[in-house]
């Protein structure tokens, strides 16, 4: 077991740095200079002055160095917790964007993740024996799963918000609002948070749901079922089994989608206004605003490499297989 | 287990919408004093803050929309529709003398701690011009002595002063509560400084509880503002000021349908029908609905041939459809340039008969015979460099701003009935910005300097001299990259001719703009609009062309100091 995870921390660890170097190496690569956009921002109109604030810029964020230097000074800072300064919001630490952001992202994507996976498992088994079901969500759970996530996020908030004005039209909260533990703020915050966690939660429910669906008919149709139903065993424990084996590839799955439903929440929040990672990170981009690029998608590295993780973890409890096959034995 | 699935997919949901609500909750200061800032005493704006809000400082691009206004206001402001300056913090601010400038503070003015605001205060924020990294570094390094006394500040000059420059900066340059900003002693710490609560002397306070970067910043109304009190203003109606982070312009499209916003300075495509189905108001009631602020011209890369040469660009600026562009493009929300590019507001500098002489129209086969009949043969449908080289132009701008999309494939479409080959090209902003700046371009369309108090501003951007070979290129200035010492130097007495010798401003002027309509180094095609769409649904009396309110209704960064702060003014809570 040991060994195992040792194997794992270390591709881990690897992957981690690869990632990370390329997370460096990605907007420092793009054409353009970012302090020339914060510069088009200040509007100097002396050359003179311009040239010396330029020069002031490019020194506090150690642009004037060569490559390798950034790069070197980049991973020494990262070992002492500083991932610097914005460029676009100086002199805000990129760590504050960050703990300003990632709260709003975990509120979209932890519930829809959870959620959507659990219904769509759901569903997709119960799909998979009742064929009204089947039919109405068959064909639903592909449109849906083939819908991107930024379309579908347009057509609620003009449907829902700006027709029929049941929900907001973005932002985290009204904007009337006034901060603070009380009843009329939180109820505030959810009521804001629900379009777009609609919109995250129904494209990925359907991919889970189908995904289900069609594995349990696989594992219904495979030789132990019809075996345990030679053996007169009653439907339900047959179900049971294949719920099981079906489970494993889903589990598989959900670490694979990580990513995309990551990137689905990234642009579900600038439909939405919402400010979280996906947000920011948009806005870094455009603005080449390069330390808050690298710090955003260092959360986004390490936050799928520990789900990865975990989800290694839980395959372990949940299929025996694995923890034999560990311990030496065969399956 | 199906119950511990379902247990930890409710778990982790809930967990995660707990933490949201705590750290957002927390982020406002824990209990909340009341349920919400009262929307009919709330005036919500939007348009101006894309990306969070960096800070509080008014001395950088990028500080919170309504700093320089609401909270740090400036000696004078400008009124650019009526071409006149108005005494604001000073009671008087002018030339006093050949190198010599007197500021007299206004009296009874006060900073938000009660505090009076003095002539010591004025020579502060003055003062922080001696470091490199204050905008107005230009203009302190030739200022021989500041003397203060009580509340006179009087300014004396090495040289001959940049008169037009000077007084640019009495109306652009904030007021910064001396005591708060003791901690600027160095170049980099000026441009660091950013109090959560700053102290000015307006008619509004920053509240700290309702800041928040990510989304808005909220303005408290300042009861005891010293121009309410000298009856020199009326005292704003809106008790809060709420300005929203921009996403999008469709998000902002959405916010103003939805009544979320009162006044929006974006761009919105078509806001012409929702003028016309009376969903929301602009400036004119009809065409142009808004008021000018910049010119967007053709910037030919004037280094390479074919744009080099003067006579091709007089053909290309003949074979340009404004009217189309304006009448199809954008729905008539801009006015066609005039050929000097000079904003309305400076119709006073157009030198008329220059015009009729010098000026270009639309003329497509007019274009292709002074090509002709200057050497250029055509190849099939297209003209060809002198040496026989096919002209093929690329022009480029930033992708995804639609409008300008939609006008460049108009340009391109117009120029090749002229015989003009143009081959559009798509960069993304920054590649767009970087390429314009080193000069690694043919033609863009562009647009760089906003309404101000004096068209030098414009001609400085047009013939700014040196042009900076390698490394970053020009920023700010010269993108065609035109070298033409004499207008430079014509620019550069502009800014040294004392404002009492109109006759020498009006020749300056004249010479400057025939230069550019001879020689065409920018191709003036449309003005774009102070985009301002309001909406009556709880504030009214909003500024219009036909009423006595003919203010410029922007929040944008600048535009408070001209009358953008007089539109607030004059709300009525309806």
């Amino acid at each position: 077991m040991a060994r195992y995870f040792l194997r794992k921390l270390v591709v881990y660890a690897l992957t981690f740095v690869v990632a990370v170097t390329i997370d460096w190496a990605i907007p420092h690569l793009m054409p353009g200079n970012p302090v020339n956009t914060l510069m088009g921002r200040i509007q100097i109109q002396d050359p003179k002055v311009a040239h010396q604030v330029y020069e002031h810029y490019m020194r506090a964020f150690n642009l004037n160095l060569p490559l390798w230097k950034q790069y070197w000074y980049f991973w020494v800072s990262l070992f002492h917790g500083d991932l610097g300064t914005s460029i676009l919001q100086f002199p805000t630490p990129v760590m504050s964007i960050i703990t300003h952001a990632i709260p709003y992202t975990l509120a979209l994507l932890v519930p829809a993740i959870a959620l959507s996976w659990y219904a769509g498992n759901k569903f997709g088994a119960l799909a998979a024996r009742r064929k009204t079901l089947d039919n109405t969500l068959l064909p639903l759970g592909y449109t849906l799963t083939a819908t991107p996530y930024m379309w579908l996020g347009i057509l609620l908030v003009w449907v829902l918000a700006v027709i029929w004005h049941v929900f907001p039209v973005g932002y985290a909260y009204d904007p009337t609002a006034v901060r603070g533990f009380t009843w009329p703020f939180v109820s505030n915050l959810a009521y804001h948070w629900f379009l777009p966690f609609l919109s995250l939660f129904l494209v990925a429910f359907g991919g889970w749901a189908i995904g289900m669906r069609n594995m349990i008919i696989y594992e219904l149709e495979s030789d132990y079922a019809h075996y345990l139903g030679a053996l007169g065993a009653p439907h339900r424990l047959i179900r049971k089994y294949a719920f099981r084996n079906a489970m494993l590839p889903q589990i598989t799955g959900l670490a694979l989608a990580l990513g995309a439903i990551l990137g689905g929440a990234l642009v579900t929040e600038i439909v939405f206004s919402y400010p979280g990672l996906g947000y920011q990170i948009y806005r870094a981009i455009t603005n080449e605003d390069y330390f808050v690029i690298q710090g955003i998608f260092l959360f986004i590295i390490i936050g799928v490499l520990l789900a990865n993780f975990i989800v290694d973890i839980v395959y372990l409890i949940v299929d025996p297989r694995t923890r034999i096959g560990m311990e030496g034995g065969r399956s | 287990m199906k119950r511990i699935w379902r247990g930890a997919a409710l778990g982790l949901a809930l967990a995660a919408l707990a933490a949201t609500v705590l750290s957002t909750a927390a982020s406002g200061g824990g209990k909340a004093a009341f349920a919400g800032y009262p929307r009919s005493q709330t005036l919500i704006t939007s348009g101006t803050q894309w990306g969070n809000i960096a800070g509080t400082n008014p001395y950088t691009g990028n500080y919170a929309t309504g700093m320089v206004g609401l909270v740090n206001e400036t000696l004078l402001r400008f009124d650019p529709l009526k071409g006149k300056y108005i005494d604001w913090l000073a009671k008087s601010a002018r030339w006093s003398g050949k190198k010599q400038y007197t500021i007299v503070v206004r009296p009874n003015v006060k900073w938000s701690n009660g505090k009076p605001f003095a002539g010591k205060d004025v020579a502060f924020n003055i003062n922080l011009g001696r470091f490199t990294t204050a905008f107005w570094n230009n203009l302190y390094v030739n200022v021989k002595h500041l003397a203060v006394k009580g509340d006179k500040v009087v300014v004396t000059f090495k040289g001959t002063p940049n008169y037009i420059q000077w007084q640019n900066l009495m109306w652009n340059l904030p007021m910064i509560n001396p005591t708060q900003a003791s901690t600027i002693k160095s170049a980099q710490q000026l441009t660091t400084y950013s109090p959560k609560v700053p102290m000015g002397t307006g008619p509004y306070t920053v509240s700290a509880a309702g800041f928040d970067p990510t989304t808005r910043v909220v303005y408290v109304k300042n009861n005891k503002w010293w121009a309410a009190a000298a009856h020199v203003s009326p005292s704003p109606k809106p008790k809060y000021i709420i300005d929203l982070v921009n996403t999008s312009n469709t998000n902002s499209l959405n916010a103003v349908l939805a009544g979320v916003e009162d006044l929006n300075n974006n761009y919105l495509p078509g806001v012409n029908q929702l003028v016309d189905q009376h969903k929301v108001s602009t400036y004119y009631p009809t065409k142009p609905y808004m008021l000018s602020a910049n010119t967007a011209w053709l910037e030919p890369n004037t280094t390479r041939a074919p744009l080099s040469d003067p006579v091709f660009r007089r053909a290309l600026a003949m074979a340009m459809n404004v009217g189309q562009i304006v009448s199809q493009d954008y729905t008539h929300l801009v006015r066609p340039a005039s050929p000097t590019g000079l904003l309305p507001t400076w119709n006073k500098y157009v030198d008329k008969a220059a015009v009729k002489k010098y000026g270009f129209k639309y003329n497509a086969s007019a274009a292709a015979k002074l090509l002709k009949a200057h050497g250029y043969k055509l190849s099939g449908n297209y003209f060809e460099n002198k040496n026989g080289s096919p002209i093929n132009l690329d022009l480029s701008v930033p992708q995804g701003w639609s409008d300008w999309e939609t006008a460049r494939n108009m340009i391109v479409n117009s120029a090749a009935k002229a015989g003009i080959k143009i081959t559009v090209k798509v960069k993304d902003y920054n590649t767009w910005a970087s390429d314009r700046n080193t000069g690694n371009f043919d033609l863009v369309i562009d647009n760089n300097y906003q309404l101000s108090d004096n068209p030098w501003t414009y001609w400085n951007g047009i013939y700014h001299l040196p042009i900076i070979k390698g490394g970053t290129g020009q920023t700010f200035a010269n993108f065609e990259r035109y070298n033409n010492p004499t207008a430079w130097k014509l620019v550069q007495k502009l800014d040294h001719t004392s404002p009492a010798n109109t006759k020498q401003i009006r020749s300056l002027n004249d010479k400057l703009q025939t230069i550019l309509m001879q020689k065409l180094p920018m191709i003036p095609l449309w003005y774009n609009g102070v985009w301002a769409q309001f909406t009556s649904k709880y504030w009214t009396n909003w500024p219009s062309a036909k009423s006595s309110r003919r203010y410029v209704p922007a929040m944008w960064r600048g535009y408070l100091q001209m009358t953008g702060i007089d539109v607030i003014t004059h709300l009525k809570q309806k």
